[in-house]
């Protein structure tokens, strides 16, 4: 589905036969079909991208946490040094 | 009656009715604000330090709570919602000589009622036209609704009739000319007077229609006013923000505000980021240049012993070096952060659009209060241009307006951190990718956040010098 060489930098470069989008690893090319083209996957493909997808699923749950803990640091921070400073 | 005729009255009414706001958008607009800072340092009851941030927090805030937003369909959905309205070709072209006769008179009135009007400022049709008018309201009718510069624009529709295209307008150079231009009209406006002296506007407007038409005849009007033109390319960049697009194939299409500057693809190269940084850099200049602190330091500077001018220069040119060489590094570091083959270029390319928002936000923020103070004033000239009044009406704005300011700012910001995000989605296959690559320039907005709310609390002054 993909040709997958190597363009120097060390990197390789896996391209979409269907746009010409480079990627520097397979699993960002598969997230990129998926993503783009989704009618031309094949069952297999399929697959490898519902996996893809849960994977980062993953990353971005504990991503959404630390989220969540900065905006609940923000808000009483700033509520704090409302209290002290504002008058 | 059938759908298509309903909507084609519908289309009709509607242009209609943006034309009339067009000519009647002070009336519409005169529940306002006021303009240039001034009043608002008062009503803070907070420490300036945490006043800016908390700004800059909000911007931060927002970003985040948009990473939350990991849906690719939602988000496309919000981008991509149109409707548009078809328009029947009769009235299309009416409109079209309706807006080119009204650019073509005010452009004649201008200049003539430069020289022969009163030469006070506040009584002469030329100054409150170009300023309260084209500069203040018109680019907000452009931003808000429409861009409707291509019918009006006079030079446009002159050029046009005239034998032209004699050279190739060389595409390399993209729009650097039209930066260059918009660098160069702000410094008009700012250092040569021409806001107070009527007659020296009619001057530069009539040189400035020389030029421009010169340069249209020479390379034809279509890539003249699409690429070098400083005022259309201002304008075309302002009105990718609005709603509404008037288009050759479907008539009018309406679109969510700001969305176009994520799914049309009109920023392609470093000129164009650079008219974006552009647009925000010279609201954020002078804003600086006419606040006390910012003329303090000028004036610090200059008794120290350097020429005025060379010290607005340096700090003019200089700050758009800074402000244009931010968002590169910007991009710069998101290629470090994130494994792709975009390059820093492509990426500053591809977040330059919402820039545009932000610099909507400040024109808001600079301009509002200033056009409906003046927005009898501007009535009046435009409703009689060969009587002005004896006493021209300014209308006095409520202090606690200055909060308007504040928010104008903020909410310019947060449409750009929407912009950003779709942006991102559009780019990267990867969701993480897309919340990483927006951070560095999350950062860049935040500061450009906490510069311009410091200025619009600031109160104002006159620039020295000038
Ligand atoms: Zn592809």
């Amino acid at each position: 589905m993909s040709d997958t060489r190597n363009d120097g930098d060390g990197l390789d470069r896996h391209v979409c036969e269907r746009c010409g989008d480079a990627y520097p690893s397979a699993r960002l090319l598969t997230l990129h079909r998926g993503a783009r083209h989704p009618d031309d996957l094949t069952a297999d493909e399929v697959e490898a991208y519902r996996e893809a997808y849960y994977d980062e699923e993953r990353e971005l749950k504990s991503f959404r946490i630390r989220a969540l803990g900065v905006l609940v640091l923000l808000y009483f921070g700033f509520l704090i040094l409302f209290i002290l400073f504002a008058s | 009656m059938n759908r298509t005729t309903t909507l084609r009255r519908f289309g009709v009414s509607l242009l209609f009715a943006s034309l009339v706001s067009l000519l009647a958008a002070p009336v519409a607009a005169s529940n306002g604000a006021v303009g240039l800072a001034g009043a608002s340092q008062d009503n803070l009851a907070v420490p300036q330090w945490l006043y800016l941030a908390t700004g800059g927090a909000t911007v931060g805030a927002s970003a985040l709570l948009a990473s939350f937003v990991t849906d690719r369909r939602f988000i496309e959905q919000v981008h991509s919602w149109r409707a548009s309205v078809a328009l029947d070709d009769v009235v299309r072209r009416g409109l079209g000589i309706v807006g080119s006769a009204l650019g073509l008179a005010l452009l004649g009135f201008i200049v003539y009622l430069g020289v022969t009007g009163p030469q006070t400022p506040t009584l002469n049709f030329a100054i409150i036209v170009t300023f309260a008018g084209l500069r203040a309201g018109y680019t907000m009718f452009t931003y808000l609704v429409g861009d409707t510069w291509r019918a009006v624009n006079p030079w446009r529709t002159v050029a046009t009739v005239l034998p032209n295209g004699f050279v190739e307008y060389p595409h390399k150079l993209g729009r650097w000319p039209a930066v260059a231009g918009i660098l160069a009209l702000v410094w008009v406006e700012t250092a040569a007077g021409v806001t107070r002296q009527p007659n020296l506007l009619a001057v530069a407007v009539a040189g400035y229609s020389v030029l421009t038409l010169l340069g249209a005849l020479l390379v034809g009007p279509e890539d003249w006013f699409d690429c070098a033109d400083p005022v259309s390319v201002f304008l075309r960049f302002y009105g990718r923000v609005a709603p509404i697009r008037w288009n050759d194939e479907d008539g009018l299409s309406v679109r969510l505000p700001g969305m176009r500057l994520v799914t049309d693809d009109e920023v392609t190269d470093l000129a164009d980021v650079a008219v974006a940084v552009v647009l925000v850099w010279e609201l954020t200049f002078s804003g600086f240049v006419t606040t006390e602190q910012g003329a303090a330091a000028i004036t610090a500077v200059v008794e120290a012993g350097l020429p005025a001018l060379v010290v607005y220069g340096v700090l003019y040119l200089g700050g758009f070096a800074a402000f244009l060489g931010l968002y590169v590094l910007a991009g710069h570091l998101t290629v470090r952060r994130i494994e792709t083959f975009e390059t820093p270029r492509a990426l500053a390319v591809r977040f330059a659009p919402s820039l545009l928002a932000i610099a909507v936000g400040y024109h808001l923020a600079h301009y509002f209060g200033f056009f409906v103070s003046l927005s009898p004033m501007l009535a009046g000239a435009l409703s009689s241009p060969l009587s002005p009044p004896a006493n021209p009406v300014v209308l006095t704005l409520p202090a606690w307006f200055g909060a308007l300011n504040v928010v104008f700012v903020l909410l310019g910001h947060l449409l750009a951190v929407w912009v950003a995000h779709s942006q991102a989605y559009d780019t990267f296959p990867s969701r993480m990718q897309a919340i990483r690559s927006q951070l560095p320039f999350v950062v860049v907005m935040i500061f450009y956040t906490i510069v311009s709310l410091w200025l619009v609390a600031l109160p104002t002054a006159s620039p020295p010098f000038l």
